[in-house]
């Protein structure tokens, strides 16, 4: 069944029950994937999957039911529970079936296909042997992957908004497993696209990040000036946006609530959320809602100029939405969530940076933020791994340390900024990316 | 779900492609879950997953392709991809199909979603209230109640074919409490293999005090201070630390590939004597349990280590080609759309020869952890973390002020060794678990233990 059909069949069942305010909602994702190991490719899965939601407003309350099951009977049990589900809320929020933006950014016209399957398990296979060749002590335990994405998502509202967006990507990963003596080091590296020209640095990259770890000391707990390396201190944006989200501010979560206008971060700090980033595979024209989504500056020059809204948000504090009501997923409810979401770029080369921090850290791995950081106070404490620096040169490895403070000082701490940003893997519509991130005197436990 | 002769057919145009092996997962869950936040129910979610997972084997590579697709075409289209990407020569084979019937240990008394919102919300209230009454800094709460009614089919050409439904209830509180421009935070989230009757067992109200406690207690904490210490660490989620540190190094997943600082030591003193350790999957009504693994192995008691000794590792399925051992009950995933993979169930560090009294006395100079969150582990390195979300401070063999926003760190194969005291008050606690073949449910556990040294990530 189509979602012309589902749709169909799920106005009909609305109609039935009397409804006038709903919308249809549908995401259904393809993807394939084949992984290595040694020299073989040892896995391979395709798969099929997504589903649809339907929610409408009784009595000024919405009711959401979704699923995976494609039939006529399903289209009429999702809207009998989302009505039955509407009678249990009480919160008082105003919620609202859009009518639509004025307008939308158009997307230049593209075919976007999955990757053909020989392809794929071809770019896995090539980057295995690379990987295995870019040094002898790359050994077991070695993977090397390909995916390819691709989503296509449906929107229909009763107010006769009807908008669609197709999306997809292919990347490819390098994990190589090195061993020198009874020391084993790993490392990720990964790039878009499938082509193994475009690719022809990943496996040697890859190689080389696990060699580089080799060796690794501790360090004494303490104050450092640190690099934060822009793909670590992404991770900060990431476990910290919710503090973005009007709704968390609106509820008291977020610690930015009534801070738009103030200074909140350095001067040198821009934060911008891009929903139709160029060169980003997953560009959104619209949001979960059916907003128009638009490229805003959140924090300019270390003020904060806005936080995301979607509809009832801003509606609760007199604003336009910022058309971040984003669907994580078919099923998911309506969230306040970024899409492109980076600090802009500063000047500095890596060297530049280097040589302003003299003596300090150089930070290239930080894990745990989803336990290790909590964005209702703002505290983390994040396990790490990095070098030396020394008189402003990267100098040996080191690792089990934490950096911990909290993320609304780290942002008035930042000092300068990397002049490239580093983007994460796309493959969601949030995407987070960060410049190499100077900050000084950062809280180390070490040895 | 899927007839037996259909299933046939399936696993038939699934080994067309020269596979050794084929195995079709057909899955139909039911997710209901009732939200509330400042005081008020704000979602109310239905969702229905239905769709088919088909893997093949040829020794050990494997192919896997799945589908929402579960009609006969979906089906047999599904398998032929399967087939193809396998692209063998074609064997003859022959699938016959025999049901097997287990006995379900974990019974549900309630299936929750067979009960309305309005009740389910009414639980939930009573706990975020009781949360919200707590103490007058309290100043915002919110809370799930979740149900899933997870049906599982596993057919596969040794001629498996069985069936098995799982129910499962979880509430979760969170607290913030509110002063001078500083929020604090406090969680607490019980949960278990049963339904609705879970209520029975625990107070909702007791929830919501624990989740505000813990908040209260932060709100008057300072930073933890940075550095190695002396660590103890409580029962339930303290667990933790087993799970993150141990147990995902313990997997076939990793073991088997070599990518895993505990493969080759079957056999070897690798923790303190005084550690035991066990994944079992057979305690009834426990969060973590199941009564087959998501393979169709029934689940079973696992001793991982004893008395310091590294006695086994959890075996899925692949694990088992790859290592030439038995599969242990322990082949798990989310849902239809990944492959399952060796994971945990309800793993624990039993109790100890050690007096509770006596593991704070002997810290002179130290932290003690009440409650812990999550954490991660790198398998290769053995690198772990996890975040401390109720410490104090402990002086003199005494517990003294509490602390905040600490993590600790360490190496896997250090820590186990550095667990010197094993307490006796063993509980467990509820967490999801994220891994390769998505988000399970397991439990992690202890009794109070105590770890010589461990680097406390503060301030």
């Amino acid at each position: 069944m189509r979602f012309e059909e589902m749709k169909q069949a799920l106005i009909k069942a609305a109609e039935a029950e009397g409804l006038e305010q709903y919308e249809i909602y549908s995401c259904m994702e393809e993807n394939i994937s084949a992984e290595t190991l040694k020299d073989e490719i040892s896995s391979f899965a395709s798969s099929t999957s997504g589903g649809i939601c339907f929610r409408c407003i009784v009595n000024g309350k919405m009711g959401y039911a979704s699923g995976e099951l494609m039939t006529e009977d399903a289209m009429e049990e999702l809207v009998k529970n989302a009505v039955s589900n509407a009678a249990c809320i009480d919160s008082d929020d105003e919620v609202f079936i859009f009518a639509g933006s004025p307008a939308y950014t158009k997307l230049p016209e593209r075919e976007i296909k999955l990757t053909d399957a020989a392809t794929i398990r071809d770019t896995a296979l090539a980057l295995q042997r690379q990987t295995y060749a870019a040094s002898d002590k790359v050994s077991d335990g070695t993977q090397s992957a390909a995916v390819s994405v691709t989503e296509e998502i449906h929107l229909y509202n009763s107010n006769g908004l009807e908008l669609s967006n197709r999306v997809g990507v292919s990347v490819a990963y390098a994990m190589p497993v090195v061993r020198d003596g009874d020391e084993a080091q790993e490392h990720f590296e990964f790039g878009v696209g499938s082509d193994m020209e475009t690719l022809k640095d990943l496996p040697a990259k890859a190689v080389q990040g696990a060699l580089d770890k080799m060796g690794a000391g501790l360090v004494d707990s303490g104050k450092y000036d640190v690099i934060f390396d822009g793909r670590q201190f992404r991770q900060f944006l990431s476990a910290f946006s919710p503090v973005f989200s009007a709704k968390n501010a609106q509820l008291g979560l977020s610690l930015l609530a009534g801070k738009e206008g103030e200074a909140v971060a350095a001067p040198c700090v821009t934060l911008v959320d891009d929903p139709m980033r160029e060169g980003s595979p997953m560009q959104t024209p619209f949001d979960g809602e059916g907003v128009a989504t638009k490229r805003r500056n959140i924090i300019e020059n270390g003020e904060l100029k806005t936080l995301l809204y979607d509809l009832t948000t801003a509606k609760k504090a007199g604003v336009e939405s910022t058309g971040n009501g984003q669907k994580g997923s078919y099923s998911a409810p309506v969230a306040i969530a970024p899409y492109n979401f980076a600090i802009a770029a500063g000047e500095d080369t890596s060297e530049d940076l280097l040589s302003q921090v003299g003596n300090g850290l150089y930070i290239t791995e930080c894990k745990g933020f989803h336990a290790g950081a909590n964005a209702v106070t703002g505290d983390f404490s994040i396990e790490s791994a990095g070098f030396v620096i020394r008189d402003g040169k990267r100098a040996e490895p080191v690792k089990s340390f934490t950096v911990a403070g909290n993320f609304f000082e780290l942002l008035k701490q930042i000092d300068r900024l990397g002049n490239e940003i580093k983007w994460a893997v796309p493959g969601s519509f949030t995407v987070f990316g960060s410049p190499d991130v100077l900050v000084r005197g950062v809280s180390v436990a070490g040895k | 779900m899927i007839s037996k002769a259909l299933a046939e057919s399936v696993l038939l145009c699934a080994m067309s492609g020269g596979a050794d092996f084929a195995e079709l997962y057909g899955e139909i869950t039911k997710n209901n879950s009732v939200s509330m936040v400042d005081g008020k129910v704000d979602r109310v979610g239905d969702n229905l997953v239905s769709g088919v997972g088909i893997r093949a084997f040829l020794g050990t590579r494997t192919v896997f392709a799945s589908t929402s697709d579960t009609s006969r075409e979906g089906l047999l289209k599904c398998a032929a991809a399967v087939a193809a990407a396998m692209g063998e020569i074609k064997k003859d084979v022959n699938v016959v199909l025999r049901e097997r019937f287990l006995p379900n240990i974990h019974p549900a008394l309630i299936v929750p979603s067979s009960v309305d919102a309005k009740t389910r919300a009414d639980i939930l209230r009573t706990a975020c209230f009781a949360a919200k009454e707590y103490d007058n800094a309290i100043s915002q709460v919110s809370g799930t109640l979740a149900g899933v009614d997870h049906s599982i089919l596993v057919a596969n050409t040794e001629g498996l074919y069985v069936t098995d439904r799982h129910i499962r209830t979880r509430i979760a509180v969170s607290s913030v409490a509110s002063a001078a421009g500083v929020n604090q935070s406090g969680s607490d989230s019980p949960g278990a293999g049963m339904g609705l009757e879970l209520f029975d067992k625990i107070d909702p109200r007791e929830v919501g005090r624990e989740a505000s406690r813990q908040a209260m207690v932060n709100l008057r904490a300072d930073y933890c201070p940075a550095g190695k210490m002396t660590v103890a660490i409580e029962n339930g989620f303290g667990g933790v630390i087993f799970h993150e540190a141990c147990g995902h190094s313990l997997e076939a997943t990793s073991v088997a590939i070599g990518a895993s600082q505990m493969a080759g030591k079957l056999g070897q003193m690798i923790a303190n004597p005084k550690v035991t350790a066990i994944d079992d999957g057979t305690i009834p009504g426990a969060w973590g349990s199941v009564n087959i693994d998501d393979e169709g192995t029934p689940t079973q008691r696992n001793v991982l280590i004893e008395n310091g000794v590294l006695k086994n590792y959890m075996i899925d399925r692949l694990g088992s080609r790859r290592m030439g051992m038995p599969m242990t009950g322990s082949g798990r995933r989310q849902g239809y759309t990944y492959e399952a993979t060796s994971r945990m169930t309800n793993t624990f560090i039993a109790n100890g020869p050690d007096k509770n009294e006596d593991i704070i006395a002997s810290i002179e100079n130290g932290l003690y952890c009440r409650k812990m969150g999550g954490g991660s582990v790198n398998p290769l390195t053995g690198a772990f973390n996890f975040a401390v979300t109720e410490g104090y401070l402990v002086k003199n063999g005494k517990i003294c002020e509490p602390v905040r926003g600490a993590s600790l760190i360490g190496t896997g194969s250090d820590i186990i060794r550095d667990i010197d005291m094993v307490g006796q008050n063993l509980a467990r606690a509820q967490g999801m678990c994220g891994s390769a073949s998505g988000s399970v449910p397991t439990d992690v556990g202890q009794p109070l233990i105590r770890v010589s040294t461990i680097t406390v990530g503060g301030r």
